[in-house]
């Protein structure tokens, strides 16, 4: 079990909830500028904030002890929003950037599985943004996280193949047995994958929405 | 003629790999962190920029003179004087001509999207791994910017070289000096020779700068 629990104020914005979670997939939603990119970056180490962070049996943010764990020891699989991809290495570069060795049969997989293994000799400026963004997920991927922290990861893809990514990040998500946060807008992400559904407003973190309650609600706005 | 054109050349050569190696750290703290004294050391790098050369040379004399701090310590290691030497103007040469080196690397450095970095520690990059892999990369434009300018800028010296080295043939007598001497011995020709090798070093190391500062090395869309 897993636990978030966070109250700070970022400019004008006050981030403030609490939240408990298992090795299951959570989707975020909310209006722009409710908090979701922030809370990610909280839970990143990205952004400096107040409360306490607990994954699995370990500390990961105790402000009250001031203890922070670095970003680079979270072991995290992290996507932007937009597209950061470094753009004179090519995409398997870009995908094993900071990876020791996971092993080449795993690469391939996961290149395979988010459809880019004829990419992986071209720099990022050949790509299409759908492209980039599936880049981005399989060098989260990759890296085995211990926690995936998805801001919304298939904005740029074609109907079709969002639903195969879908079924991919529900496999991975089993296979690596970890947490899946993700910023998604698309209520079908929530039916299919979503085990928890957090909504934010103006900062407020609200959980225990179930997909159908989601639904629901969208249909009722 | 050749000999002084030659001390100018190793002079600049070392001078150059010094101050990459010292703006290294320099450009560094001053592109990515704000510390208390954070202006003062800026004002420090930038001085010579505005500083008569003789202002520098005296101060650096001071600094290496045998009874000096500093002057003593170089004597009794090395068994020779650091005032008028070759090694004293290197000293010199490096505080000259530091902040061509560390201003094009600051801004360099600061032009890297802030997400770059952040990639860096998400893939569980330490910061000697962020620097080899990201920000040196991101700012090869910027390093050999000022590689170019140290090296252009220490060939140009006369000021400071003839207050520290005090032209001594063979050893610190470097081109600008000899140029200097050959024109109070009204010998035209070896200072018209001599003129046109360093107007064409100075041509070729500025047609070099332009051109990265043109096509941006950083890449990116």
């Amino acid at each position: 079990m897993s636990q978030i629990n966070i109250q700070t104020k970022l400019g004008a914005l006050n981030l403030q909830g609490q939240v408990n979670f298992a090795n299951e997939v959570i989707i975020i939603s909310g209006e722009n500028g409710a908090g979701k990119t922030s809370l990610l970056r909280c839970i990143a180490g990205l952004q400096a904030c107040s409360g306490s962070i607990l994954v699995g049996e370990k500390v990961w943010l105790d402000s009250a002890a001031g203890f922070a764990l670095p970003t680079n020891q979270r072991g995290l699989g992290f996507v932007w929003a937009e597209e950061v991809l470094l753009p004179w290495l090519d995409v398997a570069q870009n995908i094993q950037l900071g990876v020791a060795q996971e092993g080449k049969t795993w690469f391939l997989q996961v290149c395979e599985q988010l459809e880019i293994s004829h990419l992986l000799k071209r720099k990022p400026a050949m790509l299409s943004t759908g492209e980039a963004q599936r880049v981005s997920l399989a060098r989260a991927l990759y890296r085995k996280p211990s926690m995936l922290l998805l801001d919304e990861p298939f904005s740029a893809q074609a109907p079709d193949i969002r639903a195969r990514l879908r079924q991919v990040l529900k496999d991975m998500q089993q296979t690596l047995a970890i947490p899946l946060l993700m910023i998604s807008h698309d209520a079908e992400d929530a039916k299919v994958l979503a085990h928890q559904h957090w909504r934010m407003r103006e900062g407020m973190l609200m959980t225990s929405v179930s997909g159908t309650e989601l639904l629901a609600a969208d249909e009722h706005r | 003629m050749i000999e002084s054109l030659f001390i100018s050349l190793q002079l600049a050569l070392i001078t150059t790999l010094i101050l990459l190696l010292v703006s290294l750290p320099l450009a560094y703290v001053l592109a990515f962190k704000s510390f208390f004294g954070r202006t003062v050391l800026e004002v420090f790098v930038a001085l010579p920029l505005v500083l008569p050369p003789t202002v520098l040379g005296y101060y650096v004399l001071l600094l290496i003179a045998p009874d000096s701090l500093v002057g003593s310590a170089w004597s009794s290691l090395f068994d020779s004087s650091l005032a008028f030497s070759f090694s004293g103007m290197v000293v010199a040469s490096v505080v000259y001509s530091l902040p061509f080196a560390v201003q094009p690397m600051q801004q360099a450095f600061r032009a890297i999207p802030a997400n770059w970095l952040e990639l860096g520690k998400v893939q569980g990059m330490n910061m000697g791994q962020t620097l080899r892999h990201i920000i040196l990369p991101a700012s090869k434009g910027g390093v050999l910017v000022a590689a170019a300018l140290s090296f252009a800028h220490t060939m140009g010296e006369f000021g400071v070289v003839l207050m520290v080295g005090g032209s001594i043939p063979g050893e610190t007598k470097v081109a600008s000096i000899a140029l200097f001497e050959f024109v109070e011995m009204q010998q035209q020709t070896e200072a018209a020779q001599l003129a046109l090798i360093l107007m064409g070093v100075s041509f070729l190391m500025l047609i070099l700068v332009y051109s990265v500062n043109r096509k941006p090395l950083l890449g990116g869309s």
